[in-house]
């Protein structure tokens, strides 16, 4: 943790953007915060920190929202982070059989990363993609839907061999059947 | 409820391919609404505006189901400082993937409801609010906009008119509460997401301390229907009170689960067997969230002749919440089920309420013993009590929402509840 | 005027303002957590919910609508509503526990729910005693818990700065802390983490909570969440007495309670003067507890020869600087007067060598530029800097005095407790060809260099005034006993525990740790005199005097500094009317 990180001119100049767009610094924390946890991986103390300075913002109200939101990560986590949704209508459409999968495929437990730090997996609540269940999302992007045991070890083996897994279209069924 | 919906043309969001590229959505009659004002700011005053739009009685589509337009009418009259409207795309309730949709697929639609909305409120900056886990929607959002202002819909002197308005996504991090309005603001506003004490409403002291008015993104996306066709004609799809098309998302044990826009007001077995294909497996329906996971579950015998509107759920016992409906198989353990709601809400819980700080929490923890085959029978009066504890003693409605499934469960589901339970067998005294 | 009916009765408001704050201001009782009067309102401990609601007004007709037995209709609000964020309105209507169940009821639920994840430690826990979760459970609280699951565990005893400890698992996240760093000390140390039932307050990572008024936190964290590090384990509530008094550490004179136990001062907090400092009080004024108890003088010290100082009897005292005033004429005689020492101390010392012809009373202020912050802690070091100035002292710099004593070279210096040798660049040179006496109440670089030390009582133990930078007087009651004063018999001492609770019960009993000392003025009361100005019997009639010599101390009496938590006076530019 004794690593420190700074921001260029160039993320500087962005944050800046980023502030224009409301009336007090305060509001910008959420969207700075995004942008550095972008950058550097996660919202680790010293990042905080980092925001608190280039915002002129107390440390201690930015470790306050940080730890009030789960997207941010508190700590430095793997470099796939698998959100697993178990909630609700993944719940009941096999969430938790996806969950376990992962586990035992990675051989870690939700909240754990892997000892090669490739992978982080949580149990996360309702990610909104309720029809496509059950599904999970990759290091706060991409949605995977429709997750089945052969679509989890195709994305992990994608995963580690640096593959980002694409944009997933779920149009309306209505449109296809073409009525 | 007749067979119309068979020939019902989405209007929301509408079979036509590339929509979301702006000069689609021109093509098929995209800003006709805003122009049609702009042109004729003497019939189409902020006033009239919202007049025709409380008329259409567009009931909102967080959950709440208030009238849209009669919330426009609460902002005071512009006094030279700054006026807000917040988009409200958090879209956070259990069980609801329907904003995601207009953001893929029309987003001009909800974009030009928005302008329009600002330019009734007379406001001059638009902030959308989305949920960090859309960051794939934000960035398609964030395309149309910038569409948006390079053809003049946004930005300075909107199509030469004196009307300005700027439009900005903010992205959420991951917290159900700020789908809250009064959370939302204060997530808007870079805070930790709690609740504020009404009053004062919004419409009073908004963001920042200024009026602000926070509307559902398929609310918005509504209004380019109303002030195209107007108010008559819009009230004229589905009940009369609870009018226009709905997008119904449809998640669980069904053999089509989607989005699909129809009516408000629709059968909701049709919606179950004909529209979403029918229960998963040939199973029987054991029960169904109908809005999002804090609406009363109702059981399948409930559901005769229930249709898909304010009223009609009220009767049956539920309410219409976001219009995520969640159907559940008969192999469904109602127990599990609501143990996860429960865990969700505590998880969730900001921890500013007592009620609800520790109430979600005991729920989730009476239930999870009655679920691992611990419970007795007085933890299900006792799980009662808690939910009366909770309910209407909080300063925004999450408590409620936590209750209520936990409530309504018991009641309608108290055999298999009991069935978890060990017999308590107490000493005579 | 506008009305506003509290369980069936009627009352009248002026003001706009809160319902709770109207309660608790007509004395009336609500149990609440977070609302504290001078910070914002959160409202999200839900303890103070009330069944509310407003007459049906008939618009058209212009009256209120009247139902068969002539009563106003009432329309409630469909839910509980918070006192303390809930408006004043004409005409409202408020039921509390006193006459709706579900009043009553809610206000057990919610304490029921509170409680589930509290630790119920209150045996080893240091708020017992003044903890309002405490007090308000056993008002309004459930018989009993029925939860039976494993509470959540947080972190305990984390040093959250150098003088507060923190015990999450007590904590009831009311917020009050929070708020008063972002709102009171605007140092924004702290924040709550986390969410829901896991929630706790806490500073930045790795960040100390070293704010100057840390300790108000203290004070207001209505459970024992927050501790004071220092005051930690030392004394229980009950065993201690509680008496009105004043900070001496700085100018500003916040209103304290001195909180004694065996004629110790254990610990100062403040003591709510709207004029003054509300409801805070710095963290450095809470250490003055040490001046009062350890390195004190006790029995009058003489220097014989060079040798060193020895004990000796109050007599001895008295008759020594008799022969020492006896060798010299009065302007020979340099008295300093001091701004650490107070009102009534500073009028006798100057009287008593007044009346001896000496004309040459300096004071020298004790001020530190750039230490104030604007709000409670000013640059001035000393509590009666404006008081000693009213009394005619002239005011003189480090440099003139030094050059005073090198020049003039007195015969005679008089110093009334100040530490001159300890703050400023005199030395015991400057002294040399100087007799020095004292009145001192600590052992400092100024005692030690004296011929003799007369000791003298603190603010802890005396009654006396003191004028603030902003000249308010204000003034201290004797909380600890010296060797010649007896709570029983001194009737200008606290009565600490009867006072307060009205009970005997009292373990303020022990005759250790009694200082030798006596009031300043006190001393010279025993000193032979031609005259009888100087026949006091208390420092009340030395306050009668100064009232009756000062213009701007005209119309000054205990009476009224106690009923209106001091006075304050006119200050004028040129106030310094010598004494008749």
């Amino acid at each position: 943790m004794a690593e420190t990180y700074t921001f260029t001119a160039k993320d500087l100049k962005e944050i800046e953007k980023i502030t224009a767009k409301y009336p007090d610094k305060l509001s910008a924390v959420l969207p700075a915060l995004w942008y550095a946890q972008d950058k550097f991986g996660h919202s680790d103390p010293s990042v905080q920190q980092l925001v608190a300075k280039t915002l002129g913002v107390p440390e201690a109200h930015i470790r306050g929202v940080v730890s009030f939101y789960t997207q941010f990560y508190e700590k430095p986590m793997g470099r796939n982070v698998l959100d697993v949704c178990t909630c609700l209508s993944c719940q009941v459409s096999g969430g938790y059989d996806m969950l376990h999968y992962i586990e035992e495929k990675l051989g870690i437990k939700a909240g754990e990363t892997t000892p090669d730090g490739e992978f982080s997996v949580q149990s996360v609540e309702c990610l909104g993609a309720c029809g496509y269940a059950p599904m999970l999302q990759v290091t706060n992007d991409k949605f995977v839907n429709h997750l089945t045991r052969e679509k989890v070890d195709k994305l992990i083996e994608d995963l580690r061999a640096g593959k980002k897994p694409d944009f997933e279209s779920n149009p309306m069924p209505q449109h296809e059947k073409g009525s | 409820m007749s067979n119309d919906w068979k020939s019902y043309k989405p209007m929301l969001v509408p079979a036509i391919r590339d929509l979301h590229d702006i000069s689609v959505y021109e093509k098929n009659n995209g800003y006709q609404a805003l122009k049609k004002i702009l042109k004729d700011r003497k019939t189409w005053t902020p006033a009239n505006v919202v007049n025709e739009v409380k008329t259409a009685n567009i009931r909102g589509r967080g959950g709440a189901g208030f009238n849209a337009g009669l919330k426009w009418s609460f902002m005071p009259e512009p006094d030279g400082k700054p006026r807000y409207l917040a988009c409200n795309g958090d879209e956070s309730e259990p069980g609801t993937f329907k904003d995601r949709k207009l953001f893929e697929f029309n987003p001009h639609l909800f974009i030009e409801g928005a302008i329009i909305a600002a330019y009734a409120m007379q406001i001059d900056v638009i902030y959308v609010y989305i949920r960090g886990e859309y960051r794939p929607f934000i960035q398609k959002l964030q395309k149309a906009i910038d569409q948006a202002c390079e053809k003049g819909y946004l930005g300075k002197k909107i199509l030469g008119s004196d009307f300005s308005v700027e439009m900005y996504t903010h992205m959420g991090a991951g917290a159900y509460i700020c789908g809250e309005e009064s959370s939302l603001m204060e997530s808007l506003e870079g805070k930790r997401g709690y609740p504020r004490v009404k009053p004062p409403f919004p419409a009073q002291r908004g963001l920042w301390g200024r009026p602000t008015t926070i509307n559902n993104i398929e609310t918005l996306a509504n209004v380019p229907l109303v002030m195209q066709h107007g108010a008559e004609w819009y009230l004229d799809i589905g009940p009369k009170t609870h009018p226009g098309p709905v997008l119904y998302g449809i998640s669980g044990h069904v053999n089509r689960p989607g989005v699909y826009e129809y009516p408000a007001g629709m059968d909701i077995m049709t919606l179950i067997n004909e529209v979403a294909g029918g229960v998963r497996g040939g199973k029987k329906l054991k029960a169904l969230i109908p809005g999002g996971s804090s609406t009363p579950p109702l059981r399948a015998d409930m559901l005769d002749g229930v249709t898909m509107d304010s009223e009609s759920l009220r009767e049956a016992g539920s309410m219409m919440g976001t219009a995520g409906m969640v159907v559940l198989d008969e192999d469904t353990d109602m127990v599990d089920l609501i143990w996860r709601i429960s865990y969700f809400y505590d998880h969730e819980s900001c921890g500013q309420c007592t009620p609800c700080r520790e109430g979600t929490g005991w729920l989730e923890k009476t239930l999870r013993k009655i679920k691992d085959g611990n419970g007795e029978m007085r933890d299900l009066d006792l799980l009662l009590a808690i939910c009366h504890r909770m309910e209407g003693r909080t300063i925004c409605a999450l408590a409620d929402a936590a209750a209520w499934p936990v409530r309504y469960s018991i009641d309608r589901f108290r055999e298999e509840f009991e069935k978890k339970c060990k017999k308590t067998v107490y000493a005579v005294a | 005027m506008p009305e506003i009916y509290i369980d069936n009765k009627r009352y009248e408001f002026e003001k706009p303002g809160k319902v709770l704050q109207f309660m608790l201001d007509k004395g009336l009782d609500l149990p609440f957590f977070c609302y504290h009067p001078s910070l914002s309102i959160p409202a999200n401990c839900r303890q103070c919910v009330v069944k509310a609601g407003m007459p049906v007004f008939d618009r058209e007709k212009k009256v209120f609508e009247i139902d068969d037995e002539g009563n106003r209709v009432i329309r409630y609000f469909p839910k509980l509503m918070t006192a303390c964020s809930l408006d004043l309105a004409d005409g409202l209507v408020i039921h509390t526990h006193e006459t709706d169940e579900l009043v009553k009821e809610a206000q057990a639920d919610n304490l029921e729910f509170i409680l589930i994840n509290h630790p119920l430690d209150c045996p080893i826990c240091d708020q017992a005693g003044e903890c309002p979760l405490q007090i308000l459970t056993y008002k309004y609280g459930p018989e009993g818990s029925r939860f039976e699951h494993k509470k959540v565990h947080k972190p305990k005893a984390i040093q959250l700065g150098p003088r507060v400890i923190l015990d999450a698992e007590r904590c009831i996240n009311c917020t009050r802390c929070v708020r008063f760093t972002d709102e009171i000390s605007k140092t924004y140390q702290l924040t709550i983490i986390s969410r829901g039932d896991k929630n706790y307050p806490t500073t930045a990572n790795g960040r100390e909570f070293d704010d100057p008024y840390s300790l108000n936190t203290v004070d207001i964290c209505p459970v024992g969440a927050l501790t004071s590090a220092d005051f930690r384990f030392k004394a229980r509530v009950w065993e201690m007495n509680q008496t009105p008094s004043v900070d001496i550490t700085n100018g500003k004179g916040c209103s304290t309670w001195l909180w004694t136990r065996d004629n110790l001062v254990l610990r100062v907090t403040p003591r709510f003067n709207e004029a003054v400092n509300d409801h805070w009080m710095p963290d450095a004024g809470r250490l003055a507890y040490r001046k009062f108890n350890e390195n004190r003088i006790s029995r009058p010290h003489l220097r014989p020869d060079d040798a060193g100082q020895v004990r000796t009897s109050w007599n001895n005292a008295q008759l020594t600087l008799q022969e020492e005033l006896e060798k010299v004429t009065a302007d020979e005689i340099l008295v300093i007067g001091s701004p650490h020492a107070s009102v009534e101390d500073n009028y006798a010392l100057r009287t008593y060598f007044g009346n001896l012809g000496v004309s040459r009373f300096r004071f020298l202020p004790h001020t530190e530029p750039g230490t104030g912050d604007g709000f409670l802690i000013s640059d001035d070091q000393a509590p009666n800097t404006n008081g000693v100035k009213g009394l005619g002292f002239d005011e003189i710099d480090e440099k003139s005095l030094i050059k005073l004593i090198e020049t003039g070279k007195p015969k005679i210096i008089a110093i009334l407790d100040d530490d001159l040798l300890g703050r400023t660049a005199l030395t015991e040179e400057h002294l040399a060809s100087s007799w020095m006496i004292v009145w001192g109440t600590n052992h400092n670089d100024t005692t030690r260099a004296a011929n003799l030390v007369v000791p003298v009582t603190t603010a802890a133990e005396h009654a006396a005034s003191y004028v603030n930078v902003d000249g308010r007087i204000q003034r201290t009651v004797p909380a600890k006993e010296t060797l010649y004063t007896n709570r029983r018999l001194n009737l200008e001492m606290s009565m600490g525990r009867l006072d307060h609770y009205g009970t005997k019960f009292d373990n303020w009993v022990s005759d250790a740790n009694r200082i030798d000392c006596i009031p300043a003025w006190e001393f010279f009361t025993r000193m032979k005199s031609d005259s009888d100005t100087i026949a006091w019997e208390s420092s009340r009639q030395i306050m009668e005097d100064i009232a009756g010599t000062f213009p701007v101390f005209r119309e000054v009496s205990y009476d009224r500094m106690d009923e209106e938590n001091g006075i304050q006076l006119k200050l004028e530019q040129d106030s310094e009317v010598k004494p008749a």
